[in-house]
């Protein structure tokens, strides 16, 4: 009796150890896989974005404008990262696509940095949405 | 009552057991992933310095007096600035961008006006220079030049000091939508509004020394 209150508390010891792990793991996965290896995700349409931006006299960037996105996109969540040669981000911002009823657009306004205009060499773009 | 013993085996069991359930409870929960909609892409940009703008090719200049409101100086080689009130002189100048081949979708990065002060005033002015939204030629005369349409703010302001040479202002704003939008390109009035009265002579277009025409210098993207 002894020994099988030992192994029934060794083997509650053991599953929750391996639950938790399952934790963790969902977690991992979650925030790393999205695509990958997953046919249920997909985008809404979008093939290419292209984007301009508008200055100030200082030659900052103050906003940014994406257009061309198709209507399935409406409502989803538009991200833009503003990059530099080196390849580093220089800022970023997000928008939620508006309704639209031929291509939507975005427009973006706050990159969380002043980000010159010389240093912008690409954008990076994603969409993201149920 | 049978008695239970652990051995090497039963552990064995019970490790792959727990270990198939917890891996399995973690791809369940990434399932929900799933239902959602993702795209990437990226766009690279091209950096390119157009040649400087200056000479009567891609310049249109002129300056319009308040003493002679119906005249005009279209073919002046001068142009002046001059702050007295009720007395007033204003320069236009404007650049034609199309020998860029800036694209639409471009933009400026940054513009720089330049400007060849020919006789300094006695005392250094801060000149004001402001978008005119309207279209407007060689003709203009202070009377037509009263029915433009002008930014509601400075872009700038040109600081002349009281000697001659070159004066420079930075009109990257005003570049980048003329970029965006080159039908609108009616280029820029300055003006002397501060007290007194001074003046300030700029080479134009037609000056004889070529350096000392205005110039526009223009870096962009596309």
């Amino acid at each position: 009796m002894n020994t099988l209150s030992k192994t029934l508390g060794f083997l509650v010891t053991v599953a929750a150890t391996f639950a938790a792990c399952a934790a963790a793991a969902t977690l991992a996965v979650a925030s790393t896989s999205l695509s990958a290896g997953n046919a249920a995700v997909t985008s809404c349409g979008v093939s290419s974005l292209t984007a301009t931006r508008n200055v100030n006299n200082s030659g900052n960037v103050t906003q940014v404008n994406v257009g061309g996105i198709p209507t399935a996109c409406s409502g989803e969540t538009l991200s833009v990262a503003l990059v530099s040669s080196a390849n580093a981000s220089l800022g970023s911002g997000t928008a939620t696509i508006g309704s639209c009823t031929t291509t939507c657009s975005a427009t973006i306004t706050s990159f969380g940095a002043t980000v010159a205009a010389t240093s912008l060499a690409k954008y990076s773009f994603s969409v993201t949405g149920t | 009552m049978r008695r239970f013993h652990l051995t090497p085996r039963r552990i064995a069991f019970v490790v792959a057991a727990t270990l198939g359930f917890g891996t399995a409870a973690g791809f369940a929960a990434t399932l929900t992933v799933g239902s959602w909609h993702l795209w990437a892409g990226s766009q690279t940009l091209t950096k390119a310095t157009c040649p400087t703008l200056s000479g009567t090719t891609s310049t249109t200049d002129t300056y319009v007096v308040q003493a002679t409101p119906t005249t005009s100086f279209g073919s002046s080689t001068t142009m002046l600035v001059k702050s007295n009130s009720g007395s007033q002189d204003w320069s236009f100048v404007r650049f034609d961008l199309s020998s860029c081949g800036i694209p639409t979708t471009g933009g400026a990065d940054s513009a720089t006006l330049t400007l060849y002060v020919t006789t300094a005033p006695g005392t250094s002015r801060t000149l004001t220079v402001t978008p005119v939204l309207s279209t407007w030629s060689g003709t203009l005369t202070w009377n037509t030049a009263q029915t433009l349409t002008y930014g509601s703010s400075a872009t700038t302001t040109i600081v002349t000091g009281t000697t001659t040479g070159a004066k420079t202002a930075t009109v990257t704003v005003d570049v980048d939508s003329l970029i965006k939008n080159p039908s609108a390109n009616y280029g820029w009035r300055i003006s002397d509004s501060g007290s007194g009265n001074a003046t300030t002579t700029f080479a134009t277009a037609e000056n004889g020394t070529a350096s000392h025409q205005p110039q526009l210098s223009i870096n962009y993207e596309k």
